[in-house]
């Protein structure tokens, strides 16, 4: 089920705000509520492998109570390692095997392994719990509220990722308090902001750029084209941004503030700052679970720190591109990201102060290069579009290429989505109110037609 | 969370901005689409209160439907864009039936299969029927339907699925330009639906495009003589009363496209040809026509646009023929 489809927006919204207020009342069905309608979510969506969200849960659920009861570490260390084979298993088996294929020099059979939705999301959460919980930051929850943490179906397919400390002690809590109007107002608007960046700015570049990418996977871009090929960092922005900014809206409404996402990242002015701004929970988990591990743990001696300091860098963003697909594009695009930002620091410390504009510029055109190589599928699709970008755009005014134009404008001059709806609701205005509601009315024709697009997102 | 816009602030303007937001949401969708079900956007014939008629509409795909529910009608040509040339004022002089032309632009089988289900639905008395196979008729498997191209919630019926597409931007355009026939100020399309493409692709022009896509041959021997969309288009017609003309054409093509006898590609044709002609067999008034042969019409060029569509001249025999086999059945002969 798709958080921009009727199904979900006119069937399955309403009913769970409805079971939830009848459910709000009892302090004992509140987290209950929240979780069969979260499983319900997963199931509607994704029937098969409802079955394994249910037993990763319990799995964990259950390690994390053994190791409370007998201070074994290798009983978390068991668990992550489980997590992480099962993530392997189902995103990069067929990965492992082309490779493995050849190296021997003789293709292996490829396996037809369906992705289960989230479950990249879902494995996180489980391990920032358990790491927590080993370091003896984390208490051992109740079932319940453990299952709402790894379920809650506004983060459970493509996040925003949560720690364990933000969100649960907001599980279990009144969402009809002094107030609630308040965080339905922002909810609504939230949710109304997100539905636009997905339908009017991510979708919209997509029906331009996508037949091009298709064009790279049989031959070289020559008309000019290329150039609009790089409008695909701000369509995944607007995709992704759109889908966090929903699901950050969807929690207000049943009592939960998930953290933001994204931070007007083509405002950064180099890519560290970028980094700090894009997909802001996943850089965090990275930064907490993989780089600081990495970086800190004595492995080279003292006087060789910066040197291993900076390997953990290129691995940690290795590995995030490795994470967004099982592809060696992937691994490109983030290893090319982490010498961006090993050179980033080695400028900052030793290199003169670059003007705010040029590191800006520098940066955009870094993020949109190598956003090509992300989104090609394959080296020689990337290369078809970089070979392209020798000829001049085509500039023929054409009215279905204005995204093309309008789409960076936003990203470059509008603040984050979040500091937009924070100055617009900083009084209540009923007039304002209404507006937002003929604008839900608008985005719900839009949808009315049928064309609706996945999020990217549900398949990292 | 720690941020400026989660702050709780529990002043009783946020009750009216929440009840402003909804009610302009609820109250605006009501309107909306009470006036949507009012004026019937498609002339579909469900809910319309204002007795407009017709549309002004170019796409195929949704036009149909008005004609193909019109009452003044009582016989129809069915098919794509290679139907399109068979004028129905012709057929009706010639028959004293009342035709009106259903093609769809490009339409698949599967497709002219549902407009063809919805004039029955619409018709309990039906004079002829004109069903133009082209190669699409042929294939071994169905062709799956393409996502969001064709509306077949339009011509189905479940009024549910009709009025959960009615909320959308092409519906509210139908809204306003039936609305515009309604009060005097556009003219609606023909109501026998003939609109001739020689205004468009210029008689003595021919562009080489539009060769007819005929089918994969079939993978398996076993397979070679399963059509499924003409095993539908059978059961339709078996359902028919035997007081209904049905008369099946296959439309003809330049004769370069035309398979050369011997070869795989003529045998694939006859086969098919064979599936078409067994549909009609025996049934009174009711003919197979296959056209798609190679002749002194078919060589010249003068009397295509491209491959698959032909100029007046064709589509003047054709109409005769066909109007021939309503009369005499698998008697007529055929002047082509």
């Amino acid at each position: 089920m798709l958080f921009n489809d009727y199904p979900f927006l006119l069937g399955f919204l309403p009913a769970a705000i409805l079971l939830c207020r009848l459910a709000d009342p009892y302090p004992q069905l509140r987290i209950w509520t929240l979780v069969l309608l979260s499983l319900a979510f997963y199931a509607l969506g994704n029937p098969p492998f409802i079955v394994l969200l249910v037993l990763s849960i319990l799995i964990n659920w259950l390690a994390a109570l053994a190791y409370a009861r007998t201070k074994l570490p290798v009983i978390i260390t068991a668990a992550i390692v489980a997590d992480l084979a099962v993530l392997a298993v189902f995103k990069y088996t067929n990965f492992l095997g082309y490779n493995l294929g050849l190296v021997l020099g003789r293709p292996l059979p490829l396996l037809d392994i369906a992705l289960p939705l989230g479950i990249s999301f879902f494995t996180f959460h489980h391990i920032m719990y358990l790491v927590d919980l080993r370091k003896g930051k984390a208490p051992v929850y109740p079932l319940g509220r453990y299952a709402l943490y790894i379920a809650f179906f506004p983060q459970a397919l493509a996040g925003p990722l949560v720690r364990w400390s933000q969100v649960m002690e907001q599980f279990g809590r009144g969402i009809y308090v002094p107030g609630w109007q308040r965080e339905f107002c922002l909810g609504i608007s939230f949710i109304a902001m997100g539905l636009f960046e997905k339908i009017f700015l991510a979708d919209r570049l997509a029906r331009i750029i996508d037949p091009i990418y298709a064009r790279a996977l049989l031959g070289p871009v020559v008309n000019g084209d290329a150039w609009l090929a790089l409008a695909f960092s701000f369509q995944i922005l607007f995709d992704f941004a759109g889908y966090s900014d929903i699901a950050i809206g969807l929690g207000l409404l049943f009592g939960i503030k998930l953290p933001f996402n994204f931070n007007a990242p083509f405002r950064s002015t180099s890519i560290q700052d970028f980094w700090q701004r894009w997909h802001i929970t996943l850089m965090l988990f990275l930064r907490d679970y993989v780089f600081n591990p990495l970086a800190n743990t004595r492995i080279l001696p003292r006087r060789f720190f910066p040197v291993q300091y900076f390997i953990a860098m290129l691995l940690t963003m290795a590995l995030c591109g490795l994470w967004h697909g099982a592809s060696w594009t992937f691994v490109l695009w983030g290893t090319l990201h982490g010498c961006a930002l090993v050179i980033c620091s080695l400028w900052r410390r030793y290199g003169p102060r670059l003007p705010v504009l040029l590191g800006w510029a520098l940066t955009v055109a870094f993020v949109l290069l190598t956003a090509v190589i992300f989104r090609a599928g394959t080296l020689d699709a990337a290369l078809h579009i970089f070979q392209g970008l020798a000829v001049p755009p085509n500039l023929e005014p054409s009215r279905h290429l204005v995204p093309v134009f309008i789409v960076p404008l936003v990203a470059f001059l509008l603040p984050a989505s979040q500091d937009i709806i924070e100055r617009l609701t900083r009084k209540p205005r009923p007039w304002l109110a209404a507006l937002v509601g003929i604008g839900l009315l608008a985005l719900l024709i839009e949808l009315g037609e049928r064309n609706v697009n996945g999020f990217a997102y549900f398949y990292f | 969370m720690d941020s400026p816009t989660f702050t709780s602030d529990p002043s009783p303007g946020w009750n009216r901005c929440l009840a402003a937001c909804l009610g302009a949401l609820g109250i605006g969708a009501l309107l909306l689409f009470a006036v949507v079900i009012a004026v019937d956007p498609y002339d579909s014939g469900r809910f319309g209160l204002f007795g407009i008629d017709g549309v002004d509409d170019r796409n195929t795909q949704t036009a149909t439907v008005s004609r193909a529910r019109d009452p003044q009608f009582d016989s129809a040509v069915i098919g794509n864009s290679t139907a399109q040339l068979l004028n129905p004022a012709d057929l009706s002089q010639a028959t004293g039936l009342r035709f009106v032309q259903l093609y769809l632009t490009g339409g698949s089988a599967r497709e002219q299969l549902a407009v063809l289900d919805f004039f029955l639905r619409n018709h309990p008395r039906v004079g002829a029927l004109v069903i133009v196979a082209d190669p699409f008729w042929c294939g071994h498997e169905r062709v799956a339907p393409r996502p969001g191209e064709f509306p077949y919630w339009l011509y189905g019926s479940s009024s549910l699925a009709y009025m959960a597409r009615l909320l959308s931007w092409p519906a509210i355009e139908h809204v306003s330009q039936r609305i515009s026939i309604g009060l005097g100020w556009r003219k609606r399309n023909d109501p026998d639906g003939f609109f001739s493409y020689e205004d468009i692709w210029l008689p003595g022009t021919f562009r080489d495009t539009n060769r007819p896509r005929d089918p994969a041959p079939a993978a398996t021997a076993a397979g070679r003589d399963n059509f499924p969309d003409i095993a539908l288009l059978d059961d339709v017609v078996k359902r028919l009363p035997v007081s209904v003309s049905v008369v099946l054409v296959v439309p003809p093509t330049f004769n370069t496209t035309v398979a050369k006898p011997g070869t795989p590609a003529a045998a694939e044709r006859e086969t098919c040809n064979r599936a078409l002609q067994r549909t009609v067999a025996g049934r009174p008034y009711s003919n197979f026509i296959n056209y798609r042969i190679e002749n002194a019409l078919t060589r010249d060029l003068a009397n295509f646009a491209d491959h698959i569509h032909y100029r007046p001249i064709i589509a003047s025999r054709m109409v005769k023929g066909i109007a021939e086999s309503i009369r005499l059945g698998e008697a007529a002969k055929i002047d082509f």
